[in-house]
């Protein structure tokens, strides 16, 4: 495998788990906000 | 397009319907207006990661990073992509530091202290002008046409008008969540395109082998005046008034830091993968698979990618070609989403411009949030309008990106710097010469290389002849910018009052 697939696995991997792990943490910022959204209404 | 199946329709529909329930469903859980357009100064490191990321990723990016992969190789991320990163860093340890210091709602606020009124008239005109969103209407015209086979005024239409729904109804909270699912789909659907495109073109190293050895040089064949250009529009995250706007709706001024950090390995990733996907589609025109022809019954020879696709069209076509079906679909969405996105935190930032930086304090200074909120919603609609009317009526999208891209640096870039930093520059003559000369210089030009100068295919921009030498239309931040310093300075040296 050359450097440059290698590298681009490795840009792979933080682009897809990566985005994931932001987006759950985002899930568990987002639903607190929701709340806050909820309990205003 | 006929390879794209109903799962893919389908997974496009569920997409869309989505996003506008989104709009809807915070369509009247606004409070107030920093609700509404910095939502309430609330977000965390990962909305900021998501929002920040799918805002700057538009179809010009996705085609234009492709584009270049396509013709020059891996010369795209290293003289390209790379250096906007330095401008990201600069962006999380020097300014985002300094603009949280104050309570700033928008980039004309900043012009306003500093300067006065009338130079937060120019940049909230300049902020309007270069937020419109008439390469996004464009580009949903040209995916509506390549994705689901539409007029091109009808994708522009159903497309932008969805982006436009839930921007209107649901403010910033709206943009800032349907970023969000537009991150992951990008980010996800993009990853899982590389393994497929290996697996259509036969592997890394075919693409080693097939490729000219300049596809794997860092500097290409491109000159290195060519890349300090594309390197400088890099300068332009500097005064981004959706940066801006991100950096004034974080909670903290950490957040921000800490979001572009983990942003820009994100960002790197995004582009290399782009890269080499084109790289990808590139060598598909060099390879040939055998196939049945539909007529004949013949076996006959035939490349994976028709060599004569554009290379704009390089990136989608590799895709067509390697994602199966409901992948396919989510590619598309995703390409939509990378619009969606940036179309709808441009429109908002306009909208913004029209009812916080120019009609509280020019109009009505004691307006109430309501008031403000709904002139937000008119100004969206209007940029909207504004986008529409120049993306049906411009023949050269391209010297129409060059202009609006060079017009914010060139009116605010020297005011803002110069005033966030040095306090005693702060002359309200000094902003309104440095903003307004740099505006009035970038209109003037642009206007005169577009009416008098010929647009060359191969160039992909406007040239005119000057002094014997060819002068493109992107030079033209290299004069205006300099005319905005000198501004700066005759109105500092003219300036005995004013603020300091």
């Amino acid at each position: 495998m050359s450097s440059w697939e290698t590298f681009t696995w490795i840009t792979v991997l933080i682009l897809s788990f990566g985005s994931i792990a932001v987006f759950v943490f985002f899930v568990k910022d987002i639903r607190q906000i929701l709340k806050k959204f909820q309990k205003e209404k | 397009m006929g390879v794209i199946s109903t799962i893919d329709y389908v997974i496009i529909a569920i997409y869309l319907a989505g996003m506008v329930g989104v709009g809807l469903w915070f369509a009247k859980k606004h409070t107030d207006f920093d609700d509404f357009f910095l939502a309430g100064r609330s977000l965390t490191t990962p909305l900021l990661i998501t929002t920040l990321i799918s805002t700057y990723y538009g179809i010009d990016v996705l085609f234009g990073d492709s584009q270049l992969g396509f013709t020059d190789g891996v010369v795209a991320w290293f003289g390209y992509a790379r250096p906007t990163y330095a401008f990201f860093l600069i962006a999380a340890f020097l300014l985002a530091q300094r603009l949280r210091e104050e309570d700033f709602k928008s980039l004309p606020d900043i012009l306003d202290k500093y300067y006065g009124k009338n130079t937060r008239y120019v940049g909230a005109v300049t902020s309007f002008i270069y937020s419109l969103p008439a390469l996004s209407l464009y580009g949903f015209g040209m995916l509506g046409d390549v994705i689901l086979g539409w007029e091109p005024i009808v994708g522009m239409l159903v497309l932008g008008g969805i982006a436009l729904v839930y921007t209107l109804t649901g403010g910033f909270w709206a943009v800032v969540l349907t970023d969000s699912i537009q991150f992951v789909l990008m980010c996800v659907v993009l990853a899982m395109a590389f393994p497929f495109a290996m697996n259509l073109i036969g592997g890394f190293d075919i693409m080693i082998e097939k490729l000219e050895p300049s596809y794997f040089d860092s500097m290409g064949d491109i000159s290195l005046w060519l890349i300090i250009i594309y390197a400088s529009t890099g300068l332009a995250i500097l005064v981004e008034p959706t940066f801006y706007q991100r950096v004034f709706a974080a909670k903290s001024y950490k957040n921000i830091r800490n979001a572009l950090i983990i942003g820009i390995f994100i960002w790197g990733s995004y582009d290399w993968i782009i890269t080499i996907l084109a790289m990808a589609a590139k060598t598909g025109t060099l390879i040939g698979k055998t196939i049945i022809d539909p007529g004949t019954g013949e076996l006959i020879q035939k490349t994976i990618i028709d060599p004569g696709v554009a290379p704009d069209a390089a990136l989608l076509t590799v895709m067509v070609a390697a994602l199966p079906a409901g992948a396919l679909g989510l590619f598309m969405a995703g390409v939509l989403s990378t619009e969606m996105s940036t179309l709808d935190s441009y429109c908002l930032v306009a909208g913004g411009n029209v009812a916080y930086d120019i009609y509280k304090p020019a109009i009505k200074p004691d307006a109430t949030d309501q008031e403000l909120i709904k002139t937000t919603r008119y100004g969206i609609l209007l940029s909207w309008v504004l986008g529409f009317a120049m993306a049906v009526s411009f023949e050269q999208m391209l010297g129409l990106w060059v202009f609006m891209a060079s017009i914010l640096i060139s009116s605010v870039l020297v005011p803002i710097l110069l005033g966030l930093y040095v306090p005693k520059f702060r002359k309200p003559l000094a902003g309104f010469l440095s903003a307004g000369l740099g505006l009035f210089s970038t209109v003037i030009l642009n206007v005169y290389i577009m009416m008098n100068g010929t647009f060359d295919l191969e160039e992909e921009t406007y040239i005119v002849q000057w002094l014997g030498i060819d002068f493109l239309q992107e030079f033209v931040m290299y004069i205006t910018l300099p005319i905005s310093l000198i501004g700066f300075f005759i109105g500092l040296a003219l300036d005995k009052g004013g603020r300091s």
